[in-house]
Order: structure tokens, then sequence, then C-alpha cells
């Protein structure tokens, strides 16, 4: 029913004293690679070596780290045998032609793209996992301040942060309560138990909104948070390492240039 | 669900982040002009967020066993307008790919679009012409929901199919197509969200009946006489 956060997991991680700036310049860095590269081999190579960083560096446990996969990538892979589907092409292996205007033909083509997207994907799920789970959103929040997002807006982060686990520890309760009494045990029962707990999560955030409003003001707040900029110094050997990794991937975009896999 | 990191290639990621940036400004302004007004409105759009958040980390009870979250804006849309909605939305959606890995950081522009603009417009479009007439307040937030979702899913084929067009066809054979994928799922997720949300309407009429007359989402005659009839 409720998933893991894996803010939970990134507050403990081993990479966690790595400066911010260059784990994001790592993630976002491999993303735009992923994205830039026209070839399915450099996603994969990306893939591999954050895997590699995020289940040996930043010590995240392995079962965990595959969960994540699970769910994106079957909507991908559903995704991806429409595009194979329709991209079409001239070396035709397979073609259905069920309505005028209407074509569905697998091709040496389609394939290419097909595994190129799907590829890209996991480059891109790794990197992003990468960021989720070595960078705390504080640390974040930190960042954004220093690139000068609006105070209104990274205060309503920090409220909605803040609001997620108190609620989620509340829903949770509720949840347990309702399943012991059998609030779960029919269709019809799991719809009238699960919006109830909705509605009860609903007065429970406008109550904690109430209380914070009072908390706020009781400590004079004038319309922007403070937060305590501790910003990790950069060293030397993580920065070779990061761009040793961004270069070096780089290379392997040049180099795989427009490589296909049939 | 969202469209995941990596799936669309980078000229419609910037496409998107393109279409979705004015309206974030504009949604950015509404918020300054309501928090100037009434400051104790920020807590309480923090906690719509979060609510959102919660609403669409749960799994909702699924007819096909598939993975299926409620989307939640709906209901947002409602209290505080479509255009402040796509501002929570953007960061709901931030924390959703680092605190969940749904969705994706390239493609946030597009998910913004989606679940963040199109879709609380159509839900508030759709509640806004309902709000004055004798319509049942149950229905119109049904209504406004379910149709926030279907919009959100309908745009995200959209997005899918002008990303990866047919080669017979073209754009709409693909959008026909990726629409299938999702019907199968997203048809009966609307229509269960939308029940879910008028449940919790009611269920919020019975026990903090003043949240609904603080946030003018209903006049009051109308919430009272729904009272009245419990």
């Amino acid at each position: 029913m409720f998933e893991e956060l894996l803010e939970d997991i990134a507050q403990k991680n081993a990479l966690r004293e790595v400066n911010t700036y260059l784990k994001l310049t790592a993630g976002l860095g491999a993303i735009i690679l992923c994205l830039l590269s026209s070839s399915f081999i450099p996603p994969l190579c990306i893939a591999v070596i954050l895997t590699g960083s995020i289940l040996f560096l930043a010590r995240v446990d392995a079962r965990t780290y595959a969960e994540l996969f699970i769910l994106p990538l079957s909507f991908a892979v559903m995704s991806v045998a429409g595009i194979i589907l329709i991209y079409g092409g001239e070396e035709i292996f397979w073609y259905w032609d069920p309505a005028p205007g209407f074509t569905l033909s697998i091709t040496r083509e389609s394939i290419n793209q097909g595994v190129y997207v799907f590829c890209r994907v996991i480059g891109g799920m790794s990197a992003m996992c990468f960021i989720a789970l070595t960078t705390p959103m504080t640390d974040i929040f930190v960042v954004f301040r220093q690139c000068r997002v609006p105070d209104a807006v990274i205060d309503l982060m920090m409220i909605i942060y803040r609001t997620i686990f108190i609620l989620l520890d509340q829903v949770i309760q509720i949840y347990r309560a309702q399943v012991m009494r059998l609030g779960y045990s029919t269709y019809r029962e799991s719809i009238y138990s699960f919006a109830t707990l909705c509605g009860a999560a609903f007065i429970a955030s406008w109550d904690a909104g109430d209380d914070l409003v009072r908390a706020m003001d009781a400590r004079c707040y004038a319309g922007k948070f403070a937060i305590l900029g501790e910003n990790r110094p950069i060293e030397r050997f993580p920065c070779l390492v990061v761009a040793a990794f961004l270069s070096l991937s780089t290379l392997v975009v040049i180099a795989a240039g427009t490589i296909t896999i049939i | 669900m969202h469209i995941m990191e990596g799936f669309l290639p980078w000229q419609w990621c910037l496409v998107w982040w393109i279409i979705a940036l004015p309206c974030l400004i504009y949604g950015f302004y509404q918020l300054k002009k309501v928090l100037a007004a009434d400051r104790e409105a920020l807590p309480l759009l923090g906690v719509t967020g979060g609510f959102i958040f919660i609403l669409s980390s749960l799994k909702l009870p699924s007819v096909t066993g598939s993975c299926s979250h409620p989307t939640g804006t709906g209901l947002s849309a409602i209290s505080f307008g479509p255009w402040i909605t796509s501002v929570i939305c953007a960061i709901v959606l931030l924390f959703q790919s680092l605190f969940l890995a749904h969705g994706g950081l390239s493609v946030l522009g597009a998910n913004i679009v989606s679940m963040g603009i199109v879709g609380p417009l159509a839900g508030y479009t759709v509640y806004r012409l309902l709000r004055d007439t004798s319509v049942n307040m149950y229905l119109t937030v049904f209504l406004a929901t379910a149709l926030a979702d279907m919009f959100t899913y309908v745009t995200t084929s959209l997005e899918l199919a002008l990303a990866y067009p047919a080669e017979t066809g073209g754009i709409i054979s693909s959008f026909v197509l990726f629409m299938g994928i999702f019907a199968i799922t997203q048809i009966p997720l609307a229509i269960v969200e939308g029940v879910v949300l008028a449940l919790v309407f009611k269920y919020i009429i019975t026990l903090k009946p003043d949240i609904l007359i603080r946030l003018r989402i209903f006049s009051e005659e109308k919430i009272n006489a729904a009272r009245s009839d419990l």
C-alpha cells in the first residue's frame, strides 16, 4: 500500500557528505547525455556506472533499488511496445492492417527505435535515482536558495515537505486500523474505506496547517524561513571522479554515434 | 502514471518546458497575490500540496490490479483555482520524482502540462459551469475530479503521440494507440477517483463543513442544505 520514501534512504546514504553540487552535476549531466545520445549503448553504460556507484559507493540496498524500477519499467514496456508497432520502416518482419489509415508492423527500424527508447529510460531512471538516493531534499533546498528561487516558492516547498511526513504517519495509522476492522474485505468496502482515509487525511492536513500558522506566528514568521546553509566543501578526489565520469560518458556518446542493435 | 525519465526526446522535453513555464509564472503571481492578501494561506497551500502527494503515493483499489494512483489535482483545482494548483503540482511532481522515482526531471515540463495544467483546468471549468446550477454538489465534485483525471491522461497520450508519430496515419493513429493502452487502466481509475473524492467531500461536509465555507467552494446555503440531508 505504501511505498518507501527515498528520502529516508538519502538521509543516511554513504555519499551524504559529498558536496551537493557535485552530485547534482553528475546526475543531471548523465540525464542530459542520455537524452543527447543517438545510440542505445551510452545510456546503458551510464546506467551500469551509476547503478554501481549507488550500490557500492552510496551502499543502498540492492533489493530496494531494484524495486524502484518495477513500476516505471512496466509502463515503459507497454509504451515501447506501442512505439515498435507504429514506428514503421523499410525492412518489414510482420505486418497487420486492421483498418484503413491504421497499420501495425514490426520492422528493423522500429525494433531499433524501441530498444533505443527503452535503454534511454533505463539510463535516465538510474541517473534520477542517483540524485534521489544520494541527495536529501534538505540539501536541495539550500541549492534552490543559492540559485535565487523566489522565497515564497521555497517556503511552500518546505511546508509541503514537512506536511508529507506528518500526514504519512497518520495515514498509515488509519490504514492499519481500517485493515484490522476488515475495512478492505470487499471491493465496495475498500472504496468506502479509502474515501474515509482520504477525507481524514484532508481534515488532518487542514488542522496541521492551522497549527503551523499558530506556531509560525509565535516565532515571528515574516515571509521567509531561515535555512542552515551548510554545504560541504568540494574535495579534489570526488570532483575528479565526477569529471572523469562525465567526460568518459561524453566520449562514449560521440564514439557510439548511431549504432543500432540489429 | 506519469511519463518517466528519458522517454521523450530532448526536443520535446524542451517544448513542454517552454509551454509549462508561462503558466507557472502566472500561477506564481497569483500565489503572491493570495499571500499578500492573506498570510494564513501559505500553510493551507502547503498542506494541500502534502495532501496531493500523499494521495498520489497511495495505491487506489484498482479493478485491473495494475498500478494506479489517484492524481488528487481535482480537489486542489476546485479549492484554489487551476493556476495556483499548477505551482503546487510542479512542486509535488518534483517531490514524486525524488521521493518515489515516479516521473522524471527532464520530462517534468511535460508532466506539469498534463497533470498540473490541463487536468486542473478541465476540472475547474466543469466545476465553474456546474457550481451555480441546481446540479447535485457531489455530482459536480465527481465530474470535476474524474474529468481532471481523464484530461490528464488524454494529454499524456498526446505528448507521447507527438513525440512518436506513426508512419501511417501520423500523430492521430499513434494518439489512438496510446489512448487505447491507457484507457484500459485509466477510465476505471478516473471513475473510481471521482467516486472516492465525492465521498471524501461528503465526509468533510459531515465533519468539518467550515473548511468548505472558508474556501468558498460552494455557497453556504448549498452546504447547509447538504448537511440537513445527511
